[in-house]
């Protein structure tokens, strides 16, 4: 039995609007990452994703607002921790983020080096600038970056480059577990790829303990983490390994997203692609029953009375809706005879 | 500084480009005046004189001595030659003195008053805008109102308020002139004072414009850069805020040095219609006489001479910003 | 559109600014109306008389008379001939004249007046004393002539035929008369100035004027920068390094040298209004051509210009449909700012003496130099100057408030 490395309970995160209305945004989720596992989490823009990672770090600044929920990484629960702890010794210590456009995560007028310093003498202000250039060397070069960088200003280099150098200053303090948001996005392919590569060999070498990989491109993440939790909404709709997510969903979301993907393969053209007509809830009034009924190709009646929670099916594996497994399955499957 | 030398060289180039074109501006600019300014001067020495060729002959010397019968284009190198040379012919409302001389003081009373006050202006305006948008509430709440309404307000209007208010109404400090009117300029204490207290209320008039206009600027920069990607992720990364605070001005006061660089015009121009205000004997007042007077030359050195103090302020702006910002060194250097 | 102008009208600044700025409008188109004098009539013979309401005495001597007795009549009366200041000098003649000083209480009036009366002569030759101060005094006992009397005044008419003065009526000290029943009353709520103008109603019409040269000013100088900020950032290449070579020169060498150096050159006697808004017009546009040009720049490759593009448009229009929308928003900041620009530029040259012509039409910036070149600020007659000045700083803030106000409008990420 591995080592829990990130534990969360009910988070609930809420933004604070002008007009003092409270939009909660991250709608009491719960999830739980073992050592040595990387966490995917798929869902369209304005799910709460980002916001989620926000709140695992602690980072809170008006009007972004923590409402409740505990958040325990390697045993210690950071929920009650004083900022100024959370500051020295959580953040970059222990869980790490990489923000969204990492390319404008950099100073422009910093150097790398600089901005390392800073980032190491404010967790430990005993370390020489020599020291702090030879671990970041270090970090750098096993990682495939050349040490020039460490000389270099942002502006100096190209944007697969800062995103790989965002990576490494991430990393630096070898934090346990590493949160990438939408790592890949702004990239090329070619990029994408040595981002991929590079996050995955930080896991290998065991640089990272935990990797969290945010992006709203699902066929990424089949290849790249080892489960998925889709969110809708403010809320998980599904959890599972990536094996389970991907080939049988069960949450009509989940499997609508699968729907959409092209997936280049004999009797593609006879398929039809599916797109999930509709957009999501305005959170500032969330509906009274399920989230997802506006859009949902299998609503009944029953759906818009309560709120749905999350169904456990065993082993890790959840979903929130009112029908069971065996049910959603055999509508799954009656529609693909249906298609084909 | 191998970096450094395109960027300076650049900047250079152009600083004399524009000091042609300003030198070509107020050389031909009055000239296109109609009517003959030897004639009128002649008209004012001959007052009294029947002597239809004793006029005649005044009116010839003159001509030649002002040089206006010569061609345009030569009369132009003549004034560059002799603008070089520090001569600026003679003054046609003053004569017989120098257009020179009576510039000389003028100046310096002029640079005394616009540099310290605009610098002292532009640090105030950006630190005040700068802890505007740091602290936000009700120091911002303040602050930004009375900002836009001090930015608002033209220069002379400032200075005509300050003028009434403490030196009418209140009659704290004198309300015109560089020093009191029965003093002889020498080194006394006396004197001394006597040029402090006439200086506050031109200097403050300029300063409280200049702070308006800055603060303003300083925020809004100050607020886009504490909302950029690199301060969360900084402090992501367990920095320190009051570090994190260091970076965002030094970025933010970037643009505002160019925004100096291109309102040091505007400024100068401001700060010159307080001198008139006040009647303080510098450039702006000088610049009013002459024009009382229909005195071209003392107008087109006059003119001159500002511009060339705002194209040199300009100048050094720039290339203070080339050496302030990493980025033009490191843009330079490939 | 329509969400657009309720926007607009939501912000605080340019409510506010805009309140201002159409109350000053108002103001100068509704008072010519119910007050139609003429601006640059002289009716005072003297200059900078007070702000005050200003009887006729004849028609109110020949208004009818309406008695009342109010208690500190006789007290004001004589407060306002003798003033504390008048008290004190009037103490200081006794005493060098050789009374006592403790006898002298000048609260007292009637014994000041009396021993007053009893010593003063304008003849004595007192030690110290000035021709000038002497003529004071002279004409302060004449000022104190019948002072505690509370006779009336006698009103006589000369005889045409004998030549006698013939007693016409008495005004008692009881006597008053109803303004409203006088036929000659004029307020001069500002004064007069040095030339003995009204002021009020010279200022008036003078925002009226710099208003208008500053909207003629401030279009022309938007148009010259809209154009070129166009051209330049959309045809790009050769015209755009020409048109910013030129800007560049324009940016640096300050506006107001040149406009100073333009206006001097044309001459007093060329110099209209109108000519004025033009030279203004001409030298200002500067920084809208820039801000244009920026924004075109970053227009001009979007898709929907590249789609027209493709489609065989033509550069014209292009730059009509595609792009003039767009950047509308910045053309309404970029004119509002113009036009204050120009006001307070043609204010600037006023003062300086190089405005339109004198004898025309008032500005505000003439109003000022007339108040510099007479001296009034130091010889404290702040209405012919103070006025001016707050008209123009207000023109000015109320533009330029709603200039902010709009660009928080515009730009999301500078509201508060």
């Amino acid at each position: 039995m591995s080592n829990v490395m990130l534990e969360v309970r009910d988070i609930t995160t809420k933004y604070i609007t002008r007009f003092r209305e409270n939009i909660y945004a991250v709608d009491h989720v719960s999830l739980k990452i073992d050592e040595g596992k990387s966490l995917g989490i798929a869902g369209e823009s304005g799910c709460g994703k980002s916001t989620l990672a926000l709140s695992l770090m602690g980072y809170y600044f008006p009007p972004l607002h923590y409402t409740c929920g505990e958040i325990i990484i390697d045993g210690r629960n950071t929920s009650g921790m004083d900022p100024d702890d959370v500051r020295k010794s959580i953040l970059g210590t222990e869980i790490s983020y990489i923000p969204q456009a990492a390319m404008n995560a950099l100073n422009p007028t910093q150097k790398i080096i600089n901005f390392i310093e800073d980032v190491v003498q404010a967790h430990d202000p005993y370390q020489t600038k020599k020291q702090i250039y030879e671990l970041a060397r270090g970090c750098f070069e096993s990682l495939g970056l050349p040490a020039e960088v460490l000389q270099k200003y942002p502006v100096e280099l190209s944007g697969g480059m800062k995103q790989r150098t965002v990576i490494a200053t991430s990393v630096i303090l070898l934090p346990k577990i590493l949160i990438a948001d939408e790592p890949s996005s702004a990239l090329d392919v070619t990029s994408q790829k040595m981002v991929i590569k590079m996050l995955k060999h930080l896991m290998e070498n065991s640089f990272i303990k935990s990797l969290i990989f945010i992006t709203h491109e699902l066929p990424l993440l089949y290849n790249v983490v080892d489960d998925i939790m889709v969110m809708y909404a403010g809320q998980i709709v599904e959890k599972g390994t990536a094996e389970e997510v991907v080939f049988d969903p069960l949450h009509p979301y989940a499997k609508g997203l699968m729907g959409s993907i092209i997936v280049p393969e004999e009797g593609l053209r006879a398929c039809k692609l599916t797109a999930i007509p509709g957009v999501p809830p305005n959170l500032k009034n969330p509906p009274s029953g399920c989230r997802f009924a506006e859009r949902c190709k299998y609503v009944r009646s029953a759906c818009w009375a309560s709120s749905v929670s999350l169904r456990e099916a065993g082993r890790g594996r959840a979903y929130r809706c009112i029908l069971s497994e065996q049910e959603l399955r055999d509508t799954y499957q009656r529609e693909g005879q249906q298609n084909a | 500084m191998k970096g450094y030398q395109r960027y300076f060289l650049n900047k250079l180039g152009w600083f004399l480009v524009t000091l042609v074109c300003a030198f070509v501006l107020n050389f031909t600019l009055p000239r296109l005046m109609p009517g003959d300014p030897v004639a009128a001067i002649v008209a004012r020495m001959a007052q009294g004189m029947s002597d239809a060729t004793g006029v005649q002959a005044i009116y010839e010397q003159y001509t030649e001595l002002f040089g206006t019968n010569r061609p345009l284009i030569v009369q132009f190198f003549i004034y560059v030659r002799n603008v070089f040379r520090g001569d600026f012919g003679f003054s046609f409302s003053m004569y017989p003195r120098t257009v020179a001389d009576v510039l000389k003081s003028a100046i310096v009373w002029t640079v005394a008053l616009q540099l310290p006050a605009i610098i002292v202006g532009w640090l105030i305006g950006n630190t005040l805008g700068a802890l505007a948008a740091y602290l936000k509430g009700g120091f911002d709440k303040i602050l930004m109102p009375v900002s836009i309404f001090m930015s608002n307000f033209p220069a002379f209007g400032m200075a005509v308020i300050l003028l009434v208010v403490f030196g009418g109404a209140l009659e704290w400090l004198p309300t015109s002139g560089g020093y009191g009117y029965d003093m002889i300029p020498n080194f006394s204490w006396e004197f001394i004072w006597s040029v402090i207290v006439h200086y506050q209320l031109p200097f403050w008039s300029i300063v409280a414009v200049a702070i308006g206009g800055q603060a303003i600027g300083m925020r809004s920069m100050a607020i886009y850069e504490l909302n950029a990607d690199y301060v969360k992720y900084a402090r992501f990364m367990g920095i320190k805020d009051r570090k994190i605070i260091g970076y965002v001005f030094r970025n933010a006061m970037l643009p505002q040095i160019t925004g100096l660089a291109l309102a040091i015009g505007t400024m100068v121009g401001g700060a010159l219609f307080v001198e008139i205000v006040f009647s303080y004997p510098g450039l702006g007042f000088t610049l009013l006489n002459g024009v009382m007077g229909q005195d071209y030359p003392l107008i087109s050195a006059s003119t001159l001479i500002i511009t060339l103090m705002v194209l040199s302020a300009n100048f050094a702006i720039e290339i203070l910003y080339g050496v302030i910002d990493p980025r033009i060194k490191a843009a330079q250097a490939d | 559109m329509k969400h657009t102008i309720r926007q607009v009208f939501h912000s605080g600044k340019f409510v506010f600014g805009f309140s201002i700025f159409a109350a000053m409008v108002l103001l100068v188109i509704i008072y010519p109306l119910i007050f139609p004098y003429e601006p640059l009539e002289i009716i005072s013979q003297g200059t900078f008389f007070e702000p005050g309401i200003y009887v006729n005495v004849y028609d109110s001597i020949g208004s009818r008379p309406y008695t009342l007795n109010l208690d500190d009549a006789a007290i004001n009366r004589i407060a306002g001939k003798l003033g504390d200041k008048e008290r004190q000098d009037m103490k200081v003649w006794l005493v060098a004249y050789g009374v006592p000083e403790n006898e002298i209480d000048i609260a007292d009036t009637e014994q000041l007046l009396n021993l007053w009366g009893t010593h003063y002569d304008p003849k004595k030759n007192i030690a110290g004393l000035t021709n000038a101060q002497r003529n004071y005094y002279i004409r302060l006992d004449a000022s104190l002539d019948g002072l505690l009397s509370t006779e009336g005044v006698i009103i006589a008419v000369k005889n045409t035929d004998t030549g006698d003065l013939e007693e016409k009526r008495i005004v008692a000290q009881s006597d008053y008369v109803n303004i409203g029943q006088v036929a000659n009353v004029r307020v001069l709520p500002l004064g007069t100035d040095n030339f003995g103008r009204d002021v009020l109603t010279e200022m008036v019409k003078a925002t009226a004027v710099s208003l208008q040269i500053g909207f003629v000013g401030g279009i022309i100088a938007t148009s010259i920068g809209l154009t070129l900020g166009l051209l330049a950032g959309y045809i790009g290449g050769l015209v755009d390094d020409v048109i910013m070579f030129f800007t560049n020169l324009f940016t640096v060498i300050p506006s107001f040298v040149l406009l100073i150096l333009i206006s001097f050159s044309i001459g007093q006697e060329r110099r209209g209004a109108t000519t004025v808004a033009v030279v203004i017009g001409f030298t200002s546009w500067i920084w809208t051509a820039r801000a244009v040009r920026a924004q075109v720049i970053s227009l001009r490759n979007r898709d929907h210009v590249n789609l027209s593009k493709l489609s065989g448009h033509s550069i014209a229009y292009i730059i009509l449909a595609d792009i003039l929308p767009y950047i509308a928003s910045y053309v309404v900041m970029a004119l509002i700012l113009q036009i204050s620009t120009a006001i307070i530029a043609e204010a600037s040259l006023s003062i300086l003496g190089l405005g339109p012509k004198t004898s025309q039409v008032p500005t505000l910036g003439l109003m000022m130099n007339w108040a510099m070149i007479y001296q009034a600020h130091i010889l404290g007659k702040w209405w012919a100057y103070f006025p001016v000045v707050v008209t123009i700083a207000l023109v000015a803030f109320s533009m330029n408030l709603m200039n902010t106000g709009l660009d928080q409008v515009f730009n999301p990420a500078l509201r508060e």
